[in-house]
């Protein structure tokens, strides 16, 4: 025999309270990696997806929405801006890149992003411009000559099941002009992966079919400036104009930031609390255990074991059941990251790396086998304390 | 120092419990006794006479007010308290009244776990003797079993099989047969007897019941033995 033999017989003893309080440690772990994962993925998802390019021109309206909607895909599109905005950006001389985008419909759940070559462009500043795994990019620019042809994202096009060459549409007006797959994207870790991009005549045309309507729409246009002391005036220019606005991507991140952190702050907190509910509920099922064996530890102290034994072996006990709440928690807390993130990419979130191995997992697990210990104490300082002849009187 | 061939010796021994208010009880005084190496020693006496008292002192799980206690050569009662638990380890053996065994280990385990707290026998021979001594119990079909699947004839054979683990020269019995019927009692005393006797060791038994007071090879009276006991009737 050993301690921790001893330990294992007694967790075995008492199999369902060990189990429960395993389940419950788990539970509480399980919240805390899946909580710092989603925050974690969330915000390193809003990372990868920012955009290279250092305004977005748009509708007048909230430039949140304007760049959540424009570069990552959510809230509901801002109201439309005549081309001839993206027109005067391109002659101006102080912009480098000007790239017009116009948000349609979506097929199957995925958004139809009509736009321009220029979107790929590997423009030497780009941290990493979309590139084709299959196929070529769509080529019209014929206002006149709409192709109907599409580039999928990775995730779109594993999703939806198209192939280059394969054709869809959407709704029953648009059965006559199928869109034709040309190409498919790599992966990107970015909202493009979940985009069907199209042309603008392309985009333009299925409008005037669907709905009637002889426009020429976009949604905005993402401008790079040929430097960044234009910037501040290109931004100040845009926004005196009462029909656009010039939304700052990175501010608009920094302040999705902000709110993310005081999220944070807010399961910090919920997570404090159940952290401490944990360990009160592993306290107390040691103390209640430690309070029934002291008949036993007297025993054992009376066969000669030390009282530094005694007391090992109820920490080692809090330790264990600590250490496999800890283990079963991670692995729990990694499927509820899984769970969560692919729910939230499927609603067009950006989330990233949620189940990313890191120094998380072994610091959490020394933490919880720490709490557990110390959850452990007290119990192990009345076995310490136990006095033999008064436990070893016969009942 | 002790007389050759004496296995316990106490000189002014007594005991006194606090009371919690200041004051204490005085429950033992034992101005001398020796008990002679090898046999079967028993003390008698009723309930309430120090006879457990006694016994835990001797095993020095509790400690003297005053006095000193010498077993088998060595005064635990100048022990430090981790030296006096290695000592009862490896030098004392003790069965008590309700057997004592840890419900969650088997026989087998229950007896290797007092050579867990000793050095006595090496590790690798744990499981080899804790299954020869409960073979020589009759217990050799029940090593797997929990204490609460034994009889308490057989659970009471499992607490001296491991008051033997270690191969102490003393062995304490606080009323091994007080919780057994009259046959189960007479089984297992007659095989606490002949283990005993086999090996040569020193057997101290307190009991207050017939059948144990007529089975030892000495027999000590409480009463006079502790001069705060009252007179047995």
């Amino acid at each position: 025999m050993t301690p921790v033999a001893v330990v294992w017989r007694y967790l075995q003893g008492r199999a369902v309270s060990s189990a429960l309080t395993v389940v419950a440690v788990a539970l509480g772990v399980s919240l805390v990696i899946a909580s710092v994962l989603l925050t974690r993925g969330i915000r390193e998802g809003f990372i990868a997806g920012a955009t290279d390019y250092n305004l977005i021109i748009g509708a007048k309206g909230s430039p949140t929405q304007l760049v959540l909607n424009v570069v990552f895909r959510m809230d509901a599109p801002t109201p439309n801006i005549p081309l001839g905005a993206y027109e005067d950006l391109r002659r101006d001389p102080r912009v480098e890149a000007a790239v017009p985008v116009a948000m349609g419909d979506a097929y199957q759940g995925f958004r139809y992003v009509a736009t321009t070559d220029a979107y790929f462009a590997p423009f030497p500043w780009r941290r990493h411009a979309p590139e084709l795994s299959a196929g070529r990019l769509f080529r019209s620019e014929d206002p006149g000559k709409p192709d109907y042809e599409a580039v999928l994202g990775a995730d779109a096009a594993r999703r939806t099941g198209l192939r280059p060459a394969d054709r869809f549409f959407e709704g029953e007006e648009m059965a006559a002009y199928p869109l034709t797959v040309v190409g498919v994207l790599r992966p990107t870790g970015t909202a493009d992966d979940r985009a069907i991009f199209i042309s603008l005549p392309s985009y333009w045309e299925m409008n005037e079919i669907s709905r009637h309507a002889a426009v020429r729409p976009l949604t905005a246009v993402l401008v790079r400036p040929k430097r960044l002391s234009d910037l501040t005036a290109l931004h100040r220019g845009w926004n005196v104009s009462p029909e656009f606005q010039a939304a700052l991507p990175t501010a608009v991140l920094l302040n999705v930031f902000n709110w993310l952190g005081v999220v944070e702050d807010v399961l910090l907190a919920v997570l404090a609390v159940v952290t401490v509910v944990v360990a009160l509920y592993l306290f107390v099922t040691m103390y209640n255990a430690t309070l029934e064996r002291r008949r036993e530890i007297a025993t054992m102290r009376a066969l000669g074991a030390h009282r530094a034994t005694v007391l090992g072996i109820v920490l080692l006990e809090s330790g264990a059941v600590a250490a496999l709440g800890g283990l079963a928690g991670i692995l729990g807390g990694h499927a509820i990251a899984a769970v969560g993130s692919s729910l939230l990419a499927a609603r067009g979130g950006p989330v990233t790396h949620a189940l990313a191995f890191g120094l998380l997992q072994p610091v959490t697990l020394g933490a919880v086998v720490s709490l557990g210990l110390l959850a452990g104490l007290l119990p192990a300082m009345l076995a310490y304390r136990t006095e033999v002849a008064e436990h070893l009187a016969p009942f | 120092m002790t007389p050759a061939g004496t296995a316990v010796a106490l000189r002014g021994v007594t005991k006194a419990f606090p009371l919690g208010d200041g004051r204490t009880l005085p429950v033992l005084d034992v101005g001398h006794l020796e008990v002679p190496a090898g046999g079967c020693t028993v003390i008698k006496g009723r309930s309430g006479s120090g006879k457990t008292t006694l016994l835990n002192l001797i095993a020095g799980v509790s400690v003297p007010t005053d006095g000193a206690i010498v077993v088998h050569g060595t005064e635990i009662t100048g022990l430090p308290e981790a030296r006096r638990d290695r000592f009862r380890a490896e030098r004392i053996g003790y069965v008590f009244q309700n057997f004592n065994l840890l419900a969650a280990l088997s026989a087998l385990e229950n007896v290797m776990l007092a050579m867990m707290f000793a050095s006595t026998v090496p590790r690798r021979q744990h499981r080899a003797r804790a299954r020869a001594i409960l073979d020589r119990l009759g217990l050799g079909a029940r090593v797997g079993h929990k204490p609460g699947q034994l009889s308490r004839g057989e659970q009471q054979r499992v607490a001296i099989a491991r008051a033997l683990a270690n191969d102490p020269p003393l062995l304490l019995a606080d009323e091994p047969c007080a919780s057994l019927d009259a046959t189960t009692a007479g089984d297992v005393l007659e095989a606490l007897l002949a283990v005993c006797r086999e090996a040569g060791k020193t057997l101290l038994v307190v009991s207050h019941d017939e059948l144990v007071l007529g089975a030892g090879d000495r027999l000590l009276d409480m009463a006079r033995i502790n001069a705060r006991a009252e007179p047995a009737a």
